[in-house]
């Protein structure tokens, strides 16, 4: 990996958005290790269940831009996780291919893949009695031989992540004593501890409250601020996708019906056909403002 | 949100400070051991002073610390690598020197038993924590993916069809189970396994072979074949000598190291299976991989002592209890928690009749390790609200 700055690529980034992400910021701080921001592409992806007759996402692409975070919205059922699903490898793809950095992700070695994409699922689950260092340790997985022992480079890595997902305070507790909101942040800490530059998130904050909402936030602006990690984050909430992405992907049964800046997406049109809510949308200076006003009831 | 990740270097201290083998120093694991070590010392001594020829504990203690044995390298290899590879390794070819009575007695009769039962102990335990952690349920035992129900068919195959086998049923059981395994893997298998599918091959496994296994029994004519049978399928440490030693203890030597190598495997199969693979784990590759460590680990215990119920079940439950779910931990727990128990079971097997009846029987260790297994099970379900899920 070489070490070039971030903004070469960033300019190669079509359609990018109002600039938002200050990668100038963060280059001047003489980013660690600074990799180039990852392409993420999924072409033509066909993605289904094993005992499901048709497909959930049926030939689409999506491409995250580098360095930047994407967001994925919909509906329930609209197959974002899915497709965050099958951008992970987690699904195979009936039909298509992911590629990262022009590479194949099914074709590449397990661990080498990885260390270069990282996943967090929306439901984890680990024994009780595990303390959350342990757990970020077990970050460091794919980094480490059959035998190795922990380096000195693994060790700041789980410093940072702790540091990173703020979960410092809670290093030596058990994970199975934790909120629910602290239990997220221990797997975040875990996933960052991973080092990749490639981050899929999938529903980071449901089921958390306003504070630990607000914590994950500020880990992914963190992440979209200060390092050139390409970060898709499927969302429920699409103020908080707006306030958060540098893109937006809508999708409804499947197919992404928009995708594009968040202004360009947080639209009473889009909210009406892809959500089938009625909505007023205000801009203010924190992204777009939604209130709900009824659900849609035709078709 | 301050500086976010440039923090490093000095906080290295913490993990690195213990070294490599710095979790070993655990206190609590480290007082497991010790009471395990007691309880197999303890059980030891009684199994050496008590017997048709009854010594003082006294006596017991003498003999078993003989010089005459202890000090000598050639008597030590005998027994361990038996006679013919002492004489290629030492080199020495005239009559050893002549051993007393008592130590005679206490080394050539009852001290290879304790060390079989502490063998199966390891073999058992360990193999139950693999499985219990591959299968992700904490009432997985090494004989959930069909192993015992494939040995114990093979046992009475050959001891009702082909009794000229009979020489050869130690590794004829243990190669049944592995057999068994690789079936049950098989049914399994549908672009690959899943915990759930594992278990329920194993169960289907099971039920045909051990319904095989129990029609064999109408065709056995004779009843010191039935009651053979039965040694082999609850097991039995009756009759074992240094040549089970011998047998067991390579492959016991292997499956702990590969047990051991494979903990931090271990570990991460139990954050699931979608975690695992996220971190770049070849999942299906590992679960073979620590399935076949784990079969190997119960076939060598099969091999010696036959089908021993409950301990590789609630071995790996006691030690997770005692020292936490790290799997490095918990596997070095179970290879003192497996022979305590199992040399403590062996002694009711042994004396307890004895002691009960007055009778000069034993019974089968299998017996001894279920009657306390079975308890023990009970008194979990009521402590613990979640049983099941690991």
């Amino acid at each position: 990996m070489s070490t070039e700055h971030v903004d070469t690529t960033r300019t190669d980034a079509t359609d990018g958005p109002d600039g938002s992400n200050a990668a100038g910021g963060s280059a001047a701080d003489g980013e660690p290790a600074a990799a180039d921001a990852s392409d993420l592409d999924g072409e033509d992806l066909v993605l289904g269940y094993p005992n499901a007759p048709e497909p959930v996402i049926d030939g689409e692409s999506i491409a995250a831009e580098p360095g930047a975070v994407t967001a994925l919205v919909g509906p329930n059922g609209s197959g974002k996780s899915t497709l965050l699903k099958g951008l992970a490898t987690q699904l195979a793809p009936a039909d298509g291919s992911v590629l990262v950095d022009g590479r194949d992700v099914h074709a590449m070695d397990t661990k080498a893949l990885a260390r270069t994409l990282g996943l967090l699922s929306q439901e984890s689950s680990s024994p009780n009695s595990i303390t959350v260092e342990d757990l970020v340790y077990h970050g460091r997985y794919p980094h480490r031989g059959f035998f190795e022992r922990t380096t000195d480079e693994d060790v700041v890595a789980v410093e940072e992540a702790i540091e990173l997902a703020g979960c410092g305070h809670l290093r030596d507790r058990e994970v199975g004593s934790l909120s629910g909101g602290q239990k997220q942040l221990a797997w975040i800490a875990m996933v960052l501890a991973q080092d990749t530059d490639v981050l899929l998130l999938d529903e980071p904050t449901t089921f958390l409250d306003l504070h630990h909402q607000m914590e994950v936030m500020e880990i992914i602006e963190t992440l979209r601020d200060e390092s050139d990690v390409t970060v898709v984050v499927v969302l429920h909430d699409i103020e908080q996708a707006a306030r958060l992405a540098d893109r937006m992907v809508a999708l409804k049964d499947g197919e992404i019906r928009a995708r594009g800046a968040p202004e360009e997406i947080v639209t009473e049109d889009l909210l009406a056909d892809v959500f089938r809510v009625d909505a007023d949308v205000v801009q203010t200076e924190n992204g777009p403002r939604v209130t709900p006003l009824r659900a849609r009831h035709e078709e | 949100m301050n500086g976010g990740r440039s923090v490093a270097g000095e906080g290295a201290a913490p993990r690195a400070s213990g070294g490599r083998l710095g979790w070993l120093f655990d206190p609590k694991l480290a007082a497991v051991a010790l009471a395990s070590v007691a309880v197999v010392v303890a059980g030891g001594l009684v199994q050496v002073s008590f017997g048709a020829y009854s010594m003082t504990v006294g006596e017991a203690w003498r003999a078993a610390l003989d010089p005459a044995v202890l000090l000598d390298p050639r008597w030590l290899l005998q027994f361990v690598v038996g006679e013919g590879l002492m004489r290629s390794i030492t080199g020495f070819q005239g009559e050893l020197p002549e051993l007393a009575h008592g130590t005679l007695i206490v080394w050539n009769i009852r001290l290879p038993r304790v060390f079989v039962a502490a063998i199966v102990g390891m073999n058992l335990g360990i193999s139950g924590a693999i499985f219990q952690a591959v299968t992700r349920n904490e009432l997985a035992s090494p004989f959930i993916l069909g192993v015992s129900s494939g040995a114990g068919l093979m046992i009475l195959l050959t001891l009702v069809m082909f009794g000229g086998l009979a020489a050869f049923l130690p590794l004829i059981a243990a190669l049944g189970g592995a057999v068994a395994f690789l079936i049950v893997y098989a049914i399994a298998w549908k672009n690959g396994t899943s915990p759930v599918r594992l278990v329920l091959a194993g169960v289907i496994v099971g039920t045909v072979f051990n319904s095989l296994q129990t029609g064999l029994f109408f065709f056995a004519d004779d009843i010191g074949v039935v009651q053979s049978a039965i040694q082999w399928t609850t097991g039995s440490l009756t009759g074992t000598d240094w040549e089970q030693v011998r047998m067991a203890l390579p492959w016991t030597a292997v499956a702990v190291v590969l047990s051991l190598a494979g903990s931090r495997q271990l570990n991460l199969l139990l954050l699931g299976e979608q975690t695992a693979k996220s971190l770049g784990m070849s999942i299906e590759k590992v679960r073979f991989a620590l399935s076949g460590v784990a079969v190997l680990a119960a076939a060598a215990s099969i091999a010696v002592a036959g089908i021993v119920s409950f301990v590789g079940l609630i071995v790996p439950h006691m030690v997770r209890n005692l020292v936490g779910s790290d799997y490095k931990r918990v596997i070095v727990g179970c290879l003192f928690v497996g022979p305590a128990l199992m040399v403590a079971a062996d002694v009711g097997a042994r004396l307890g009749m004895g002691v009960l009846t007055g009778a000069d029987a034993q019974v089968p260790v299998g017996i001894v390790t279920g009657l306390i297994g079975g308890p023990y099970f009970l008194y979990l379900m009521r402590k613990q609200q979640h049983m099941g899920e690991l």
